[in-house]
């Protein structure tokens, strides 16, 4: 019987078409969204995963330092040791190719006796690694991807430059390799080469990335991984290949988690949508519905047909979503690969796969989604008796008695969520999540007593605007969904507008104070390396020595960990020929002496970054501990500093506290500061040519800055893509209320026609309408927003991240934006007006619509 | 016939049907009201009176013929002329009232002086005159949910005089009430359009409240012929 049922039920959703498109698209939208996010989510992951098993597919083990290298003689230590049945070197760099903007070479190093099967292709013939003679003798031979080949039209034969730092090397292409064939996700920029010629190549005597290990097949993984850390000591670590994944998994955690959280605001906004759309649907057919239960059909049958029909919707939704989720994760996976690579040292993602269990997810929210918001509506016809169905008058308005209590209750929920937090669940590091959800949750619970209380106390002056205001008040239940959907999506926009903004104008303030030099050096291949290879000598003595330089500080760097293992960038900027002019005693800080500082940094002491203080919990006095190849060393904190450049940490010090730690560590960055009068792009062009056999980055002040910021702009980039689709759900909320109040109202519209309005005018009214939920929803939603926007950064980013943030407020952004989301709510008025203003006078009679 | 406000000459209305013949309504009406004077128009349940009223008000268009308000006719202009056409010189009442609920009842009887885009004040005022007329000048700050049946129609009469018109066309403006509230509205809709010189065409199932009209008028398959004199 439901079946049957289900069909004649659904001609319904036939002949309201743009009902039904404007349900299907805020389903599609919400899916659409969580798509984007999870595949760019997984995207970064499999990237990683990918350029892992390429690279390291054989090993169940590796061995890494600390920082970003090991000394070779480990290598004898871990093949020496009885668990290990084969062993082998890699060393990885970047490298830039000459001449292109932006492109990057991944190079690893491996030995050509390496129990690895590289799928190396020598013209057109597999060849096993061990069988080419030309790798070890060939100057600058290395083996390239197909792809990344063809891109730069290099063909087997041919040579090409890379640099590396500042030093240029000619690379010949001895073959191809396909690491896609052992890794689909591998990025097409790994490159292969032997490792003694990568070594000398890279000036990494010495020194190796990592030690892929294979493990006895008799041993048991676990037992064998404890044994090999063992022996080697602390001053490398043991991974498997899941422990690897899962610390890339954990650097991300925070920027994955703040993009899931986001996406979920576009599904809430979608279920607003579902509910009023079927509530709407439900009440035109209640008649339907009456003569169905008079004929006997059960509440349950009554249920099922209707959550029968909004999960078709919900499937409808997912299938269009499906695509709407793929393309704008294809639009945003440039932006967020530069975030992976630029902030997080991780690989780009070259390619996005849709993993099976993400359609699982996208039918589950769509699907899910549907249902939850026909749940209510569906639960409320059912319950209602068969008299009331077929009655003439109305449904009676639940919503309008039950206003003041969801006020309340909202109010209520804020409360004991501000309660539950400051008792303690503060120190839930999810707190500001739970925080932001109520605070999502409490908002539309308020709007229908507060759109009611706006819209009655409107004087309707007239036929115009304020009538239709007035009237927005009297059919709370549909306008109710709509402006709560809107004002759930304005907080989210100006919640996020607020903190990028205060942000941003926070880390302008520290870019000033920090950014001080007039020109910043560096190698071509900092971008990707940072620095890991040093300036070479010439280039130092050279720009210290130049006439226009008045003074050069330096700067040496590692990328670390401390002995608890979360990431930290150790850094010394000493000026050239003073070992006591510490960069970092002149600093902004949070807490420390400033006056002292100097001194304590030569006596070894360090300065730490923010949210490395607020991560591990550090105040000055206590002390830093940090792993080194020689185990943990302690260094005490003289100062914690304001530093908006890394997520996970900083720690400044003097460079022989540095190198006390790590050993030698060379100039991978040059700051100058001119002598006075002096103008710093002249100067560039000058030393450009003047050391044009080098590949240099030589940017001024102002382009540092710059691209910084730029930096900045493109860790959020992505969050524009959400907001977006939000506010799409939410405008076509704002229309569909619209489409069904004309509807509803055909007699109100029909009266006014009657009465002499000409279409015009009930257009115009229909518009009046719609800036008025436009400008309701937008009015709650900024007091939604500036509350969400405290809870981002005074907790979630305290938690997650770590800094300091001074509010600040982006009147330009907001304005924009407040521009926009009332020319959206005017545009989603214009259809629906268009159909009220249609409505022929002589409706009045028919008696069936009241 | 220039003094009349409505002239109907051999209108036709017949309506599309989904499937099959149109069906025909109105087989050539010819009547006029005069100005100041009262009709009362009897006839069957489905006999086409809505209708006719509709053409009246240049809700409708006919199929054929020609309906002149004001001494224009209607069917030659476009929406928006028709529209303050009937604002100017047309009141509506209805069966069902159609008041808005969660306008007061001033705002109600102001509604058309504010579509036409009247003065503030007169409009007031005159919706404030209008209500004491039928006994309502207390209640205009209530909202006009809150009203009785008669009460309600009685404000619809008052809005329907809001701006003077020279005609008021009633549609079984009783219909919906008991008898004695029914007579009661009928004789405030009467005594009003008289005192204030308004021609008056409305439908009614009474006998008795078809009396007091100057003539009566009877729809029957779709033509209107002069039913009995008024006793
Ligand atoms: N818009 C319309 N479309 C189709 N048929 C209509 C329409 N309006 C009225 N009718 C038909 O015209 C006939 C007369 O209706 P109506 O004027 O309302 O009669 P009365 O008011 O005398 O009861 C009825 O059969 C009705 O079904
Ligand atoms: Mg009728």
């Amino acid at each position: 019987m439901s079946g049957r049922l289900l069909g004649a039920m659904l001609a319904h959703w036939r002949q309201s078409r743009t009902l039904t498109v404007l349900t299907v698209l805020g389903v599609a939208l919400g899916v659409g969204s969580v798509v984007c996010i999870q595949l760019i989510n997984q995207g970064a992951l499999a990237a990683f995963a990918g350029g892992m098993r390429a690279v390291s597919g054989e090993a169940d083990l590796v061995v890494l330092g600390h920082g970003p290298d090991l000394d070779e003689t480990i290598y004898r230590e871990v093949l020496a040791h009885p668990d290990v049945r084969a062993a082998w070197p890699l060393v990885r760099a970047w490298a830039k190719v000459a001449g292109r903007e932006d492109e990057f070479v991944d190079i690893v190093g491996v030995d050509v006796f390496a129990p690895v099967d590289y799928p190396v292709d020598v013209g057109g013939s597999d060849a096993a690694l061990g069988g080419l003679a030309d790798m070890l003798t060939d100057p600058g031979w290395i083996a390239l991807t197909p792809e990344f080949a063809g891109e730069l039209d290099l063909a087997v034969g041919d040579t090409f430059t890379v640099a590396v730092s500042d030093r240029l090397l000619t690379l010949s292409v001895g073959a191809l390799v396909d690491f896609r064939r052992r890794a689909p996700l591998a990025s097409r920029k790994l490159a292969l080469m032997d490792i003694a010629q990568a070594q000398h190549l890279l000036d990494r005597g010495g020194h190796v990335d990592q030690i892929d290990v294979r493990i006895r097949r008799d041993r048991d993984l676990a037992t064998a991984q404890r044994r090999l850390q063992d022996t080697l000591g602390p001053g490398v670590r043991v991974l498997s290949p899941e422990q690897r994944q899962e610390s890339a998994a954990g650097l991300l955690a925070a920027f994955r988690l703040n993009l899931t959280a986001l996406s979920l605001i576009s599904v809430m906004v979608g279920v607003f949508l579902i509910f009023s759309a079927v509530h709407a649907s439900l009440v035109r057919r209640r008649r339907q519905f009456g003569l169905l239960r008079s004929l006997g059909a059960e509440r349950g049958q009554v249920l099922r047909v209707i959550l029968l029909e909004a999960a078709l919707l919900g499937v409808a939704g997912t299938l269009v979503g499906l695509p709407i989720g793929y393309g704008a994760a294809m639009l945003n996976v440039d932006t967020v690969s530069s975030t992976l690579t630029s902030i997080y040292l991780l690989d780009e993602i070259e390619q996005l796969r849709f993993p099976p269990l993400l359609v699982v997810v996208a039918v589950a929210v769509g699907l899910g989604g549907a249902l939850l918001g026909a749940l209510l509506p569906a639960l409320d016809i059912s319950r209602r008796d068969p008299v009331a169905l077929l009655g003439a008058a109305g449904l009676p308005e639940r919503i309008g008695r039950m206003a003041p209590g969801l006020a309340l209750l909202g109010l209520g929920i804020l409360l004991a969520v501000g309660i539950w937090y400051s008792a303690g669940g503060h120190e839930l590091r999810t707190a500001g999540f739970v925080l932001a959800f109520f605070l999502m949750v409490s908002l539309p619970l308020m709007t229908p007593l507060v759109l009611r209380a706006v819209c009655s106390r409107i004087p309707p002056r007239g036929f115009g605007w304020r009538l239709g205001w007035r009237g927005l008040a009297t059919r709370l239940q549909s306008t109710s969904f709509a402006v709560a959907a809107l004002a759930v999506t304005v907080s989210m926009l100006v919640g996020i507008t607020l903190l990028i903004g205060s942000f941003r104008a926070t880390l302008d303030t520290w870019i000033a104070r920090s950014l001080t030099a007039d020109i910043y050096v560096t190698g071509a291949s900092w971008q990707r390396d940072l620095g890991r290879t040093a300036l070479s000598d010439t280039v130092r003595t050279r720009l210290a020595a130049h006439d226009a330089v008045e003074y050069v500080d330096l700067q040496r760097r590692r990328e670390g960990r401390t002995d608890s293992g979360r990431p930290v960038r150790l850094i010394a900027i000493a000026r050239e020929g003073r070992t006591d002019e510490h960069w970092s005693a002149r600093t902004p800080l949070l807490a420390g002496d400033l006056d002292r500082l100097a001194g304590r940094l030569d006596d070894g002491a360090v300065v730490i970054s923010e949210p490395l203080a607020r991560g591990l919990d550090l105040a000055v006095g206590d002390s830093l501990r940090l792993a080194t190849p020689d185990g943990p060393r302690a260094r005490p904190i003289a100062g914690i500093a304001y530093d908006y450049a890394s997520e996970h940490g900083v720690a400044y010090m003097a460079v022989p506290t540095l190198e006390s730690m790590i050993g030698p560590v060379g100039v991978a960055a040059m700051a100058l500061t001119l002598e006075p009068g002096r103008d710093p792009e002249r100067v560039i062009d000058a030393l450009r040519s003047e050391l044009a056999g080098h590949a240099l980055e030589l940017r001024s002040n102002r382009r540092l800055r710059a691209e910084v910021v730029d930096i900045f702009d493109q860790t959020f980039a992505i969050t524009r893509i959400l907001q977006f689709m939000a506010l799409v759900i939410a405008v076509c909320g704002v229309s569909l209320t619209l489409l069904i109040m004309a509807r509803e109202r055909a007699t109100e519209l029909a009266l006014y026609r009657a009465l002499g309005a000409t279409r015009r005018q009930v257009f115009g009214l229909g518009l009046g309408e719609g800036t008025g939920l436009g400008a309701l929803g937008l009015a709650l939603g900024l007091g939604g927003g500036a509350a969400l926007a405290a809870i981002l950064i005074l907790v979630i980013n305290r938690d997650w991240f770590g800094w300091t943030i001074r509010f600040a407020l982006p009147a330009g952004a907001l304005l924009a934006q407040a521009v926009w989301i009332m020319g959206g709510a005017v545009l989603a008025a214009v259809y629906p007006a268009l159909r009220a203003s249609r409505t022929p006078a002589s409706e009045l009679t028919r008696e069936d619509l009241l | 016939m220039a003094d009349c406000l409505l002239e109907f000459q051999d209108v036709h209305r017949e309506f599309a049907t989904p499937a099959g013949p149109s069906r025909p309504v109105l087989l050539g009406v010819d009547f006029a009201v005069e100005r100041g004077a009262s009709l009362a128009m009897v006839g069957r349940s489905g006999s086409g009176k809505s209708t006719l009223l509709h053409l009246a008000a240049g809700i409708d268009l006919p199929s054929r013929g020609e309906v002149r308000l004001a001494g224009r006719s209607l069917a030659s202009l476009d929406d928006p002329v028709r529209s303050r056409l009937r604002r100017d010189h047309v009141g509506l009442v209805f069966q069902f009232f159609h008041l808005l609920p969660h306008l007061t009842v001033r705002d109600n009887v102001s509604l058309p002086g504010w579509i036409a885009g009247d003065p503030h004040a007169e409009v007031r005022a005159r919706a404030e005159d209008l209500l004491a007329a039928v006994e309502l000048g207390d209640r205009g700050d209530d909202l006009a949910g809150r009203l009785s049946g008669g009460q309600m129609q009685r404000v619809a009469i008052c809005r329907a005089l809001q701006r003077r018109p020279g005609l008021v066309l009633a549609d079984e403006p009783t219909g919906n009430l008991d008898e004695t509230v029914g007579a009661r509205v009928m004789d405030l809709l009467v005594g009003l359009c008289a005192d204030e010189g308004v021609g008056l065409l409305y439908v009614t199932h009474s006998r008795e409240q078809a009396s007091r009209a100057d003539r009566v008028l009877r729809l029957r398959d779709g033509r209107l012929a002069a039913a009995e004199a008024p006793a």
